[in-house]
């Protein structure tokens, strides 16, 4: 598959890693490196105005959605009704069979999972609000763009467009979506940590930086108040699959990517991977020394329909209803035959934590410590 | 239970216990008080006094806090107005001091030492509390001799020591509390079947023998050491005498119930101390069952040490380090922080009081068939003073306390309160303490 | 021999407490050492040697006491309480529940009963001649045997089941003074006339104790037995095979968990708001982290005590050192328990020495923010056996403002302000001055240079002699001829089970062996187990 091969550092992106890890060796003797750990992490949602975001708010919960379901069996709507009033909070076994196997393949029933193309797009109601997270990728489609609720700018964020709606992903951060944060809470115990550097001349000050994203060998460690621990040793995972390395800057406190891939390998049901092409960052220092922000770029939508279809299945998550609506808002990297897109815009939401980062022949390469601090009045903007 | 009918029973038993197990049913009588409420109308035994201690670490404050007046009807002072549903049910005498005789204020200790065992020495000697004299006429004949409880974890926060072992160590868990005292040797009371449990017969029996190895350890040992062993031989006939009663068919107890079993804790020691206060309610909740089930008649229970270390949520320092370091409010009169621990510590206790008040027997409840005696280690903590005690006793014993009175008495020895007490539960005793801490009439105003 | 001298017994009632001198009429007589109860840790050691390690001890025991800086000296002060009792009896139910379950029968009983069902007394005997031995740490006599063999049988019998007897009489030896006390018997001593010492089995019981925190093992019981512990070879074969064996590291850490207040750990907590790196398994580590560092310089290296408060060598987890804020690699694959890494300070960092390890600054701190004065006390007391008074009874902190007091920003400042009281500074300029020069690590072990955005001072003085901050502290500290006299003198309290008399000769020689083995731990221990202070009650002088 192309695009897996173009997202993976096989080639471009290796190269450019060997090429800054020489540029490292080379720099100045007092180039200094911070280390962090991804210590929370989410699709960046904005469900502050549900309301607004949301006028029909038609997609309904988990009730909704069986009843939904159970309508496209065959049921009407009181029907359906009267079923659910002897359903547990799920629906039972006997009408979920026939509600996945609807999809029809040369007359043969079929999974709705692994034929959604042969099942009518339902047509889940998108998000028509005005803000994202996220940032301006460049697309053309200038109707199309929200508005970033911090730095007002346009955002490419089609994928919000998508979920914006939808019941499990009314978050309002600190809280993560419902199906991501399960996965979170639970995995981040025994999935290894997403690490990085930041490598400067001077990190008391604004200035060009070196950003590096690397898989650990060790899941994230908890302290005392259950979040993770700051200040403890991590190893980098030797292996280039998920080296990634990014030119960046720090200005006004702010630190920022604007281009490149990245690609992390994941270890959780939810972030098998996170792949980004066109990869923007924005990051600020907290007062507490933690890192918050954004990350945003295209991602391949197929790949969010397979995560989310592992997670939620139909009950209470319209799958097939979130695969067309993918789709079609699909903005990036169209298949030269089909035309279709294959990549869509999107943001995340991101805290890291203080580290100290170690190679596997126990060279200490980042320590904790502290990047230039915004500026106060920032504060103030609104 | 007088020790022959006891015998008795336990050879009736131990006589039936040779076939198989047996089952002597008991049914449940209609009403199983007289009519004016203080006896069973089966036995015609009285309804037993129960007595339970209650510390609190670092007084009322650095503030004044003894009412104007004495008597009925005073105004109860702000540090105690979460006991203000109590008033009529209790009685605070303030003003006592304990007299060092020129002995070292050994701060945090010696105050207690001084009032709950009417002796000030200069080390660490803490022998037969106010509760274990108590303990020792009402306490007999039931599973525990009595039960000791700390609220913030520390097993050795416990004021409670009997004449010759020292002090008891105090359980920190509910849920190791409620194991033990509700947990599979719990006998109902008012269940219909009684089965003795051959097990406890086996334990029973075979104890005896640990009694038996008594004489050769005696050999070669000085008189300390022999009392020391004669303690153990104390506990060991304690464990006996606990077995003993599990073997006989309780008495009913109508306002007997179970109460529901606590969550495991996660974590022993506590600090912060609304968490302590939580674990307090929890604890009075077991002990007040205890109590109704007949399981101890005495309770007692710590909040913490007198340096309490317990903590406002966020804030780094502790109650008692605030009660040296805080300044006092020129305005308010009082340290400001420090104040709000003590306020805590009286919800508590206004809490521990309406579980007990909440149990009827008969006519009256739980509370006044007993005697919540509530104390302190120091008069002012701010400057480690062993002047102006407050005490707090909720209860009437049974109508033996007379209640709802201030009585100061500034200067007096503060181990009047506890001679008080002891011969209000018929401890046989006419005077008490050693040397200026000696006193030898009771507080004749409370004695009904 | 017992027999003659329980003539006695009508006459101690006149006897001192703690003088073991009682007058009589015939001659005068020497009273038994007293009864030490066991610690919690030589119970649980006892029962893994005595039924095997698989034998979990799930319970409470009854809090310890300390005595002279020492819990194993409070040990001979205190009884069993009532509330007590019954958790020992808990706990040795738990265990004697166990040597007759079905994983364990076959290996703990040396034979298989005629009839499940019923006693039978020729089993019963076997297994409580053998392991009574153990427990009771002496042969049982008949009619011990014999009691015992009753009991269990009358059990059995009741209870329809052979084992069930077995478990009761288990229970019921668990619970006896003769294994909750350690009794120190005596007899004649042959070789002092008028003196009496310890009997071959107290000696066992008392090198046991001593040496490996534990119960005498068969070899020590033979020794006891055929006489030889009380030949000086004989003793002095035990002593070598002991502390050349691997127990002996068991025995060093119960010593050092004594010595430096280690129960203490029991009830320690920190507020994770402002510790979040202290959770509870960093509580557990600390402790351990402190016993690995001593083990490995004391018994593997066997080095100079005094370096043990500024060697840079250390054993840390992840956990532990993400708490001192120093990187530590770990290679193990992901998911694998924490592992203990050596590790080693540079040159001239704070963090060297166990002074500075959680186990000293968390250990004596509150909850919240830190107590120079409970560190000072701590170091003091615990470390160089010197006394510190108790705060008098009527202070007034007027001069002590809480922490949002602007001009006193950190703790040195409030405590100044304290000690110009003349009355507060008698005993604080004893602990202050030290406890402030570990200001740098905050109340729960954590580094730090900095106290509500004031530099932290960590200047102190001890004894006369100025330094500045923990590593001057150790240093100082490395220097003081008290730390070293300390050690001695709680190794030989810790073995005789008394604190050396003033002017002891046993003492003095103990101390220069001590001095001529370049501060070897484990030498003093040797000497100490070799000092006839342990085993000799001299004659009481005639009036």
């Amino acid at each position: 598959m192309n695009l897996k091969r173009m997202l993976r550092p096989s080639s471009s992106v290796l190269a450019a890693g060997a090429l800054v890890a020489s540029a490292i060796a080379a720099a100045p003797a007092h180039a200094e490196t911070r280390g962090y750990v991804v210590s929370w992490f989410a699709t960046a949602t904005y469900s502050q105005d549900f309301k607004n975001n949301c006028p029909q708010n038609k997609n309904g919960g988990r009730y909704g959605n069986s009843v939904k379901a159970l309508m496209t069996i065959g049921y009407t709507e009181e029907e359906a009704v009267k079923i659910m009033a002897t359903q547990d909070a799920l629906l039972g076994p006997e009408y979920m069979k026939k509600i996945e196997s609807r999809a029809r393949v040369n007359g043969k029933p079929a999974s709705i999972y692994n034929y959604p193309e042969a099942v009518a797009d339902p047509m889940i109601e998108l998000s028509s609000g005005k803000y994202a997270f996220g940032f301006d990728l460049g697309s053309k489609n200038n109707d199309a763009k929200f508005e970033d609720p911090e730095t007002h700018l346009k955002v490419d964020n089609q994928l919000w467009r998508a979920v914006g709606c939808v019941e499990s992903f009314k978050a309002v951060a600190p809280d993560i979506p419902y199906f991501e944060d399960l996965t979170w809470h639970l995995m981040i115990d025994s999935a290894p940590a997403w690490a990085f550097q930041v490598t400067g001349d001077d990190l008391s000050k604004d200035g060009k930086v070196t950003v590096t994203f690397d898989k650990t060998v060790q899941h994230l460690m908890r302290d005392a108040s259950g979040n993770v621990m700051t200040n403890a040793t991590y190893v980098i995972d030797p292996s280039p699959r998920s080296h990634n390395v990014f030119q960046g800057e720090i200005k006004d406190g702010e630190l920022r990517i604007n281009s490149g891939n990245l690609y992390l390998e994941g270890e959780l049901p939810y972030y098998t991977e996170i792949s980004l092409a066109n990869t923007h960052m924005r990051i600020k220092q907290e007062s507490d020394g933690k890192l918050l922000g954004y990350w945003g770029g295209y991602t391949d939508w197929k790949k969010f329909v397979y995560m989310y279809t592992a997670r939620g299945g139909i009950n209470g998550e319209d799958v097939v209803g979130m695969y067309h609506a993918l789709k079609k808002l699909a903005d990036y990297n169209p298949d030269p035959k089909s035309g279709q897109n294959q990549m869509i815009s999107t943001a995340y939401r991101m805290e890291a934590t203080t580290v100290y980062l170690a190679t596997t022949d126990g060279k200490i390469i980042a320590k904790p410590g502290s990047l230039p601090a915004p500026a106060a009045e920032k504060v103030a903007d609104k | 239970m007088t020790p022959t009918s006891l015998m008795t029973r336990r050879r009736a038993l131990k006589g039936m216990m040779a076939g198989s197990a047996v089952t002597v049913g008991l049914p449940i009588l209609d009403c199983m008080l007289n009519e004016s409420g203080n006896a069973f109308a089966a036995t015609g035994a009285p309804i037993p006094l129960r007595f339970a201690t209650w510390f609190w670490a670092l007084g009322l404050g650095e503030a004044e806090y003894r009412p104007k007046t004495a008597g009925t009807d005073y105004e109860l002072p702000p540090q105690l107005a979460p006991l203000k549903p109590f008033q009529k049910k209790m009685n605070l005498f303030s003003g006592g001091e304990v007299f060092l005789d020129g002995q070292s204020n050994n701060t945090h200790f010696t105050g207690v030492q001084g009032h709950m065992t009417g002796r000030v020495s200069g080390g660490s000697e803490y022998y037969g509390s106010v509760d274990a004299l108590v303990g020792d006429v009402i306490g007999n004949g039931t599973r525990f001799r009595s039960i000791e409880v700390a609220c913030d974890g520390d097993p050795r926060d416990s004021w409670s020591a009997r004449t010759s072992s020292g002090r008891q160590p105090a359980e920190v868990s509910p849920l190791a509390l409620y194991t033990r005292i509700f947990g599979p040797e719990f006998k109902d009371p008012n269940a219909a079947e009684f089965t003795p449990d051959p097990q406890i017969m086996v334990r029973r029996s075979v104890l005896s023998g640990v009694s038996e190895e008594r004489q050769d350890l005696m050999r070669n040992l000085g008189a300390t050491d022999r009392a020391r062993l004669d303690n153990y031989f104390t506990s060991l006939r304690s464990l006996e005498q606990k077995l003993d009663i599990q073997l006989q068919k309780p008495e009913p107890l109508p306002a007997c119930t179970k109460p529901k079993q606590p969550e495991k804790e996660e974590k022993q020691a506590l600090n912060i101390a609304t968490e302590a206060m939580a674990r307090h309610n929890q604890f009075a909740e077991l002990l007040a069952h205890a109590l109704a089930c007949g399981q101890t008649r005495v309770a007692n229970l710590c909040i913490t040490q007198g340096m309490s270390g317990l903590r406002r949520e966020g804030d780094p320092t502790n109650h008692h380090t605030y009660t040296h370091e805080e300044p006092v409010d020129p305005v308010l009169g009082y340290q400001v922080k420090s104040a709000w621990f003590t306020a805590l510590y009286m919800q508590a206790l206004h809490d521990y009081a309406a579980v007990l008040d909440g149990i009827q027997e008969g006519e009256k409840t739980l509370l006044d068939r007993m005697i919540l005696y509530a104390y302190t280690d120091h008069g002012a903590p701010r400057l480690h003073s062993l002047r102006n005690y407050p005490f707090v006793l909720l209860g009437s014993a049974n109508g033996r306390m007379k209640t709802g009175m201030h009585i100061p008495k500034p200067g007096d020895a503060a181990t009047r309160v506890g001679l008080t007490v002891q011969q209000i539960m018929g401890v046989p005793v006419s005077a008490w303490g050693v040397g200026s801490n000696r006193v030898t009439s009771p507080i004749s105003e409370v004695m009904a | 021999m017992k027999r003659t001298l329980i003539l006695a017994a009508s006459a101690l009632a006149l006897a001192v407490p703690g003088v073991y001198v009682a007058a009589d009429d015939a001659l005068p007589k020497v009273e038994s050492p007293p009864p030490v109860r066991i610690s919690p840790s030589q119970y649980q050691q006892s029962v893994a040697d005595i039924f095997g390690t698989s034998i979990k001890v799930t319970g409470r025991f009854e809090p310890e006491v300390r005595d002279e800086g020492l819990m194993a000296l409070g040990g001979r002060k205190v009884s069993i309480t009532d509330t007590g009792l019954e958790r020992y009896d808990d706990l040795a139910r738990t265990v004697a529940a166990q040597v007759i379950d079905a994983k364990h029968r076959a290996a703990l009983i040396p034979c298989t009963p005629q009839n499940v069902k019923a006693a039978d007394d020729a089993c019963t005997r076997a297994f409580v001649t053998s392991i009574g031995r153990l427990v009771y740490r002496r042969a049982l006599t008949d009619a011990e045997i014999s009691r015992k063999v009753k009991a269990a049988g009358d059990a059995a019998n009741t209870l329809h089941d052979f084992y069930a007897g077995i478990s009761a009489v288990v229970a019921d030896m668990l619970i006896s003074p003769n294994f909750l006390f350690r009794q120190r018997d005596i007899e004649p001593d042959p070789a002092h006339a008028g003196s009496m010492r310890l009997t071959g089995y107290a000696k066992a019981t008392t090198l046991a104790s001593f040496l490996w925190n534990t119960a005498p093992d068969d070899l020590l019981l033979k020794a006891a037995e055929s006489g030889d512990i009380h030949t000086k070879d004989g003793l002095k074969r035990q002593v070598d095979r002991m502390v050349s064996a691997g127990s002996m590291e068991g025995g060093v850490r119960a010593f050092f968990s004594d010595m430096l207040g280690f129960s203490d750990f029991e009830t320690l907590s920190k507020d994770p708001n402002f510790f979040p790196r202290y959770t509870l398994k960093v509580r557990d580590q600390s402790e351990e982290q402190t016993l690995r560092t001593i083990v490995d310089h004391v018994v593997k290296r066997q080095g100079d005590y005094r370096d043990l408060y500024t060697t840079p060598n250390t054993f840390l987890t992840r956990s532990l050192a993400a708490l001192y804020n120093v990187p530590l690699v770990e290679l193990v694959d992901n998911g694998q328990p924490e592992r203990w890494i050596p590790y080693s300070y540079q040159p001239g960092d704070p963090r060297a020495g166990i002074l500075a390890q959680a186990s000293f600054v968390a250990l004596h701190s509150p909850s919240g923010r830190t107590s120079p004065t409970g560190r000072g006390k701590a170091l003091r007391e615990n470390i160089l056996c010197q006394a510190v008074p108790p705060p008098p009874g009527n202070v007034d902190f007027k001069f002590v403002q809480d922490t949002s007091n602007p001009v006193y920003k950190t703790t040195r400042d409030r405590l100044t302000a304290h000690r110009s009281e003349a009355m507060c500074a008698g005993c604080h300029k004893i602990t202050d001055p030290i406890g402030l020069a570990l200001e740098n690590f905050d109340s729960a072990g954590g580094y730090r240079t900095e106290e509500n955005g004031a530099k932290i001072d960590t200047s102190g003085d001890l004894s006369g002699v100025k330094f500045d901050g923990p590593v001057g502290l150790a240093k100082v500290l490395h220097d003081d001829p008290a730390l070293t006299s300390c050690v001695a003198k709680r190794v030989f309290s810790y073995g005789a089970g008394r604190a050396p008399l003033p002017g002891e000769a046993e003492f003095a020689l103990v101390q220069k062996k001590f001095t001529d083995s370049k501060y070897n731990v484990l030498e003093l221990m040797r000497q100490v187990a070799m000092s006839d202070a342990l085993y000799i009650l001299p004659a009481p002088k005639t009036p």
